[in-house]
């Protein structure tokens, strides 16, 4: 099995609103796979539709080589899900709903329980109806990183930790990955996707505009530099690549194209720097890039070497 | 001082809430008003039409005044020593009114706060430039705005009955501040209780108390009802030398009531009861292992609240049942109309008549067992469940199983209640079997109502609640059928009418097989189409 996830051009409408207009995802086996997308962009459906909550009005997918929709109870033994709106029921602890969804799901590893209630401080004793969203996050992410699953389908699973939390979330998913097993990552968390995703798919209105590795997006981006020079810097202004320049005293900031970075550091050179500050491209900056100014989709894969 | 450290009134955003309150329930007020205008309309026509002379209204007045059990269902029945079509209206109809609006309310004000924190959507609210007691008061004003439409209704249609109007206005204003103290007591529950819920069952446990308080006064000397907001509602005397300083009563203790919940609000946290919760287990039990097991645990407090209700009502019945003939015999109407029911002699008619009304709260219970489904879909918690190696028919099929099972738990107890309140009173112990046997037959019908509610939200998700249409005809055919005077045909759609009416009928096992047929076909329709649709 090569992938764990493919879709190829999925569709699905609500009556008149078109949620997913031919939307292409590739999961392979083994790999942090990275979702991304503003509100509204398809995310939430995609994975309601992998996991056979939902049925596709066309297109092929494959989950763990069967259909989502046919095969769903045999291929949710293979799989865990964290929903992003975790609703539990009010009246059932926490450690109660752990031990239940583990049991429906067949095995449970005590050991692995235990030490993942404790890692993420969740006090089990408590009663779901207390629990704030954070803390009912950490019991769907304590029932499914406590299962065996070969497949992990998280939809912004960490929208309600506080950082410390978060981080102890990264630790657990660099596990699994080490484990060999598959991650779907739906986030917004920039730093979380930057460090955890081997690729990442880019998808909005429906359809993806983007997907390959990190360095291959980067690649079409720009880089944020800061510098300041013995003398005063011009010229920048007719390079070919650079952007938003902005001159003040004692600094001066633009963007540059990768592909002009080169030049432009020669450029700035000349002038003598006394201090560089480049910041890479960070994933908002990819979302601002497809969502903000150029709002067509772009088709081809990232990895081509066309400048944007 | 600057700007920023200027005080906001607590009360700010009202006016707005208090207009979504009314946004969020206009169709839900709308129900609970068209209901209860109607439920007075057809009482007061159908009186109109079993009493005519001045001569019947006596006769009425004699069997209902002497009778300890009619009293405790109806109240003291003032104006009944020179009834009325008004006075009697009141004796049938008046407290029912004054139980559903008492109901509404208290739905209507945890609706609007301790439900809403439970949504997390009155974090939203509160993170609004928005007073602290201003979600309160606007659930408060939503429901007296929501009563302040049923005292008009009220008002208005008794007019068109051509009752006078005094009696009308006195009865529709006790019955506004009746609504408005049971608010205000929900208002006091929402900040004591532990969750929303609690909330509501604290609610409704003061309207039963309310209504047990009345009942032993009324009997009495009538002490004890000065101490009822239902007593109070009554104690106006509408239609029969009204009291209006009565009203003092309920305005001072629901002044009372909001004050003291206002000062319990500032005491307690979003989201939490000033009734800490108590740590749950750690673990699960063994057994807590399968969807069968979770719904279990959703549905067990219902169905042990509905057990103990229809339990009360069946042991009430049994002893009433006794007197059955002593009370009707004056009354040949009412005779005809039992005697629809059965061609045994009137205890059994009685008796069958207390099997279909329990019947038809069991059905309430049925209904809203199954559409808990639809709760569990809107609110996600399905797709926890059913991203699981769990299958939708087995998910879907947990519920029926607790929605058929907890039917047929609450019959069996009330059946044998029945049983036992008969034979506390005659000594007939070999009654019991009869009375269950009577309560079970009831079961298929139920379950025709709980199977065509699951093909309802198997087939048309969105119009689940339209279930409680069907179940509103059904009682309506059950209940006022001899005075309706409906085509055959209509009357057949309701389940309740293939059913030998035990222990007036002979038993017949042929209806009982068929509605126990009908009833698993709708269940595996709505199974059927669920696992055809989308989840969500």
């Amino acid at each position: 099995m090569l992938n764990a996830i493919s879709i190829h051009q999925l569709e699905k409408s609500f009556g008149s609103t078109r949620a997913l207009n031919g939307l292409d995802l590739e999961v392979a086996a083994g790999e942090v796979h990275g979702f991304l997308g503003p509100n509204g962009s398809g995310k939430t459906v995609t994975i309601r539709v992998l996991l056979g909550m939902l049925r596709a009005d066309s297109g092929q997918i494959r989950l763990l080589d069967g259909d989502p929709w046919r095969d769903a109870v045999s291929l949710h033994r293979r799989l865990a899900y964290v929903p992003g709106d975790v609703n539990l029921w009010p009246n059932l602890s926490g450690g109660e709903i752990i031990d239940l969804l583990a049991r429906l799901r067949g095995r449970v590893d005590r050991r692995k329980r235990d030490n993942l209630i404790d890692r993420l401080s969740l006090d089990p004793r408590k009663k779901s109806r207390t629990y704030s969203k954070g803390n009912r996050q950490k019991v769907a992410l304590v029932a499914a990183l406590a299962s065996d699953a070969e497949l992990f389908v998280l939809d912004e699973p960490t929208s309600g930790l506080d950082p410390l939390m978060e981080s102890v979330f990264q630790e657990c998913i660099l596990e699994v990955a080490a484990e060999g097993r598959t991650v779907l990552l739906s986030s917004h968390i920039l730093d979380e996707v930057e460090r955890l995703c081997d690729r990442v798919t880019i998808i909005r209105q429906g359809r993806a505009v983007q997907h390959g590795t990190l360095a291959e997006l980067r690649h079409l981006t720009r880089t944020s530099i800061t510098v300041a020079t013995d003398t005063p810097l011009t010229g920048l202004q007719q390079l070919a690549g650079v952007h938003e320049l902005r001159i003040e005293t004692g600094s001066v900031h633009f963007d540059v194209d990768a592909g002009a970075l080169d030049a432009a550091i020669r450029h700035v050179s000349s002038f003598g720097i006394r201090s560089l500050v480049s910041r890479p491209p960070t994933l908002e900056e990819l979302f601002l890039r497809h969502y903000g100014d150029d709002l067509s989709p772009v088709d081809e894969p990232a990895s081509s070497s066309t400048s944007p | 001082m600057s700007t920023a450290a200027r005080r906001t009134s607590p009360l700010q955003g009202v006016v707005q809430l208090t207009r979504l309150v009314a946004r969020l329930d206009r169709v839900r007020i709308l129900c609970w008003v068209a209901g209860i205008t109607a439920l007075l309309i057809v009482s007061t026509e159908s009186i109109k039409g079993l009493y005519r002379t001045p001569v019947e209204y006596l006769q009425y007045s004699q069997l209902v005044r002497g009778n300890t059990a009619l009293i405790v269902q109806a109240g003291p029945g003032y104006g009944l020593d020179n009834p009325t079509l008004g006075s009697v209206v009141m004796n049938e109809a008046g407290i029912w009114t004054i139980i559903a609006v008492a109901v509404m309310s208290v739905f209507m004000v945890v609706r609007h706060t301790r439900a809403e924190e439970e949504s997390e959507r009155a974090e939203l609210i509160r993170s609004a430039p928005v007073g602290r007691h201003a979600q309160l008061a606007a659930a408060l004003l939503g429901t007296l705005a929501a009563n302040l439409a049923i005292t008009v209704c009220i008002v208005v249609s008794f007019a068109a009955t051509g009752l006078p109007l005094d009696g009308s206005v006195a009865f529709a204003t006790a019955v506004f501040f009746a609504g408005a103290v049971f608010a205000a007591i929900a208002a006091v529950t929402a900040q004591v209780a532990s969750g929303a819920r609690a909330a509501t069952a604290l609610g409704m446990g003061a309207i039963a108390i309310a209504f047990v308080l009345r009942a032993i006064g009324d009997v009495g000397d009538g002490q004890l009802s000065w101490f009822s907001p239902i007593g109070w509602a009554q104690a106006i005397r509408a239609f029969a030398d009204e009291r209006w300083w009565v009203l003092v009563m309920p305005i001072s203790a629901g002044c009372a009531g909001v004050a003291l919940a206002l000062i319990l609000q500032m005491r307690r946290d979003l989201g939490a009861g000033l009734i800490s919760q108590r740590p749950g287990r750690a673990e699960a039990l063994p057994g807590f292992s399968n969807p069968v097991a979770l719904a279990g645990h959703l549905h067990r407090p219902t169905i042990i609240g509905w057990t103990v209700a229809l339990a009360l009502f069946g042991f009430f019945y049994g002893i009433v049942a006794d007197q059955a003939e002593s009370i009707l015999e004056g009354n040949p109407e009412m005779v005809d109309y039992l005697s629809v029911l059965g061609t045994g002699s009137l205890t059994d008619a009685f008796l069958a008549t207390s099997m279909l009304l329990m019947g038809l709260l069991a059905t309430a219970y049925a209904v809203s067992a199954v559409l808990r489904l639809r709760t569990e879909e809107i609110a996600l918690r399905a797709d926890v469940i059913l991203a699981t190696p769990t299958s939708r028919r087995t998910w879907m099929g947990s519920h029926l199983l607790a929605a058929a099972g907890g039917t047929v738990v609450a019959m069996t107890i009330a059946g044998v209640a029945v049983g036992a309140g008969f034979a506390s009173v005659t000594g007939e112990f070999g009654q019991i079997p009869r009375m269950l046997a009577a309560a079970l037959a009831m079961v298929p019908a139920v379950l025709v109502v709980a199977g065509f509610t699951s093909a309802l939200y198997g087939l048309a998700p969105k119009w689940s609640l339209l279930a409680w249409g069907f179940f509103v005809f059904v009682v309506v055919v059950g209940l006022l059928q001899p005075i309706l005077h409906l085509p055959q045909l209509v009357l057949d759609l309701s389940p309740f009418q293939h059913v030998p009416a035990l222990p007036a009928d002979r038993f017949q096992l042929t209806p009982i097989v068929l509605l126990l047929v009908a009833a698993a076909a709708l269940g595996g329709v709505g199974v059927a189409a669920f696992r055809r649709r989308d989840v969500g």
